[in-house]
């Protein structure tokens, strides 16, 4: 304390400066996989192997035009975009309805069915994966969009509720009570005051849920097999075959195609994700 | 008609029982206030009045009707809570006409409703603001803005003026009472200020433990308090008590010896007691009980003297001037009607009262 207090403005400037140093070190090394796979999917294929690696060739588009002129690529992609929806709107709808009343019902063992949700969690999803798709199968919903939106509701609910109880929790109850002396029932009082004020939270959990969709690879290789396959899968498949020796720039091409919709996204609700994260409550 | 009646109600948490069976009839506009100290049990009573918490056992009946079962929205209240509940994402005006569009009131009718009700309030300036853009005046003002629309049965405040700070307080009690005068309105008012309850109520409830301690108009408890908890709640500065041992029907005997001749007996006690005297009801005078003096604080209109008698700290109030040097003796003469005599109980820690505060 004494050595900051003596020179307070230029600690002040040099500890941003460290900070600035610190979070620029953590985003390269960060984004650097991210960066050296959009490089590669420029790349020829001779340019790939070489060593030292190359960070100055003639880029190409071949890759991007022959993966995004295909068929099942395009088809997967859309189906992607469907199961990440589907399944961040699903997920929100139930995980905040059941946040909402493990935040406010006061019913005993609540606590610890909330607790015991969330230790579901802890059980490996391979584990899971085989039965599900017994059940799937005995149900007749293999390779669908909603196996999957269903699948992915087994972690991503939980995580929902935990996240929107949170936030419930820091709402003081008198709002519910207000509005339901004002002539709104219980559901009536969640939907006209509690969701609007929680529009931030709600959405921002969303979107973290739909990437987590985006991104989910062991339950859909198990789940789907042509209809409803996503893009991890796509991209496993392209790892996955080595006949011709790896395909390092389809499989960096199709990384990046399966990315930039997340990115685009990400910056297109940008506000909404700060906001969300900053506040945590909005107190009137 | 707006009456709400109390019969025998409980309430448990669990195994633990907060009200012990309380019982109260509220006539049609009366205004009625619920004080104690905190943890009593006041909220909890006036939010199943309020629907709000169920009801372990007796009845509440508003407008006649037994409400045991009936949800809050379909009692006909209003309540303005202690943090004003506004709907942070609506504006001042959309907050009081809420209650209204829910029961599909039309619209222009809506309208004229909230800027009547704007214009009692002083609020016509602030329909478009949002809660956040208010200060803590202004937002209790919309919160009572937002019952009066209603036109309800009954009126429910759950400490209301609490959260401000204290001149605020007493120029919206006053607003209070007169907003009461104008409506008529049945309304009960929990607070755990006796001033406020004293000043607004036309029949005050003191509560203590989860029981009613005493209940009757605000002068009738100040001037009969029926134990030491009322006593010792009602009246500021509070009342000053002298323990002792009653002993020929009308000497107090104190733990030294001292003894004081009390203007009223009471033969039928023997023992232990604790009486009570008023600050404002102590006159000085030539004999009397004697007392000497610690300090003399003059305000002008009225002087308070704290002195002591046979060691134990008294509060004086005498109207006008009075002064005297620290360790003189003075003697205090009381009226019969104002000693009170109370069997020994433990006294409500009265500091902590003023922290609630
Ligand atoms: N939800 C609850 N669960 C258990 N005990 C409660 C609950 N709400 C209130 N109580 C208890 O009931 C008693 C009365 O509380 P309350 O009505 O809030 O008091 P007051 O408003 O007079 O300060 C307190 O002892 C409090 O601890
Ligand atoms: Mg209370």
């Amino acid at each position: 304390m004494a050595f900051m207090s003596r020179t307070p403005a230029r600690q002040g400037v040099a500890g941003n400066r460290v900070r600035i140093a610190a979070g620029i070190a953590v985003s390269v090394i960060f984004l650097f996989p991210v960066f050296w796979m959009v490089l590669t999917s420029f790349k020829h294929q001779v340019d790939i192997f070489t060593n030292p690696p190359k960070f100055l060739f003639s880029p190409t588009l071949e890759t991007y035009v022959e993966y995004m002129t295909r068929a099942d690529i395009n088809k997967r992609l859309a189906n992607t975009i469907i199961v990440a929806f589907g399944s961040g709107v699903f997920s929100l709808l139930v995980g905040a309805m059941a946040g909402y009343a493990l935040a406010r019902v006061r019913i005993k063992g609540a606590a610890t069915f909330g607790l015991l949700i969330l230790l579901s969690r802890g059980v490996p999803p391979i584990a899971l994966a085989v039965p599900m798709f017994l059940v799937a199968r005995k149900l007749g919903l293999t390779d669908k969009h909603i196996t999957l939106i269903l699948a992915y509701s087994t972690f991503l609910v939980p995580y929902v509720m935990w996240l929107m109880r949170s936030f419930f929790v820091s709402l003081p109850r008198e709002l519910e009570e207000s509005a339901m002396i004002d002539g709104c029932s219980r559901y009536g009082a969640f939907f006209k005051i509690i969701v609007p004020i929680s529009l931030p939270g709600l959405i921002s959990t969303m979107i973290f849920s739909m990437i987590l969709a985006w991104e989910e690879l062991l339950f859909a290789l198990v789940l789907t097999n042509r209809h409803a396959t996503t893009m991890p899968v796509a991209i496993a498949g392209i790892a996955g075959d080595t006949i011709n020796g790896a395909n390092w720039a389809a499989l960096t091409a199709v990384g990046t195609i399966t990315v930039v919709p997340v990115v685009i996204f990400a910056l297109l609700v940008q506000k909404w994700l700060i906001k969300g994260l900053a506040d945590g409550a909005t107190k009137g | 008609m707006g009456t709400v009646q109390i019969r025998n109600a409980r309430k448990a948490y669990g195994a633990v029982e907060v009200l012990h069976g309380i019982s109260i009839d509220i006539e049609d506009g009366e205004f009625v206030a619920l004080v104690g100290p905190s943890g009593c049990g006041k909220s909890t009573l006036l939010r199943m009045i309020a629907g709000l918490e169920d009801i372990t056992g007796g009845d509440i009946l508003i407008a006649d009707r037994v409400v045991n079962n009936v949800a809050p929205k379909d009692r006909d209240i209003a309540m303005v809570f202690q943090n004003y509940a506004l709907y942070p994402h609506m504006n001042v005006r959309d907050n009081m006409g809420f209650a209204l569009r829910q029961r599909r009131v039309p619209k222009p009718e809506i309208a004229e409703r909230v800027s009547a009700a704007a214009r009692i309030l002083g609020l016509e300036a602030l329909l478009d603001r949002k809660p956040r853009q208010l200060s803590g005046g202004q937002r209790q003002r919309v919160a009572m803005g937002r019952a009066i629309v209603r036109d309800p049965n009954v009126f429910l405040f759950d400490e209301p003026l609490s959260n401000l700070d204290a001149k605020l307080r007493v120029q919206m009690r006053s607003e209070i009472k007169e907003l009461h005068q104008r409506l008529n309105t049945t309304t009960i008012y929990v607070t755990h200020d006796q001033i406020e309850a004293m000043t607004l109520a036309d029949r005050v409830v003191v509560m203590n433990g989860g029981v009613i301690e005493q209940m009757g108009p605000p002068l009738e408890l100040y001037d009969r308090p029926a134990s030491l908890f009322v006593a010792a709640f009602i009246g500021s500065p509070p009342m000053n008590f002298l323990s002792g041992r009653l002993a020929e029907g009308d000497i107090l005997l104190m733990a030294d010896g001292t003894r004081l001749r009390l203007p009223v007996g009471d033969p039928k006690r023997r023992s232990e007691v604790t009486v009570g005297v008023r600050p404002e009801h102590f006159a000085v005078a030539e004999t009397g009980w004697p007392a000497v003096v610690s300090v003399v604080e003059p305000t002008g209109s009225e002087t308070q003297i704290t002195a002591r008698i046979a060691g134990q700290t008294i509060r004086v109030l005498v109207r006008g001037r009075f002064s005297a040097p620290p360790e003189t003796v003075i003697h205090l003469q009381v009226a019969p009607e104002h000693v009170h005599i109370f069997d020994p109980a433990p006294l409500p820690d009265l500091a902590e009262l003023e922290d609630v505060a």
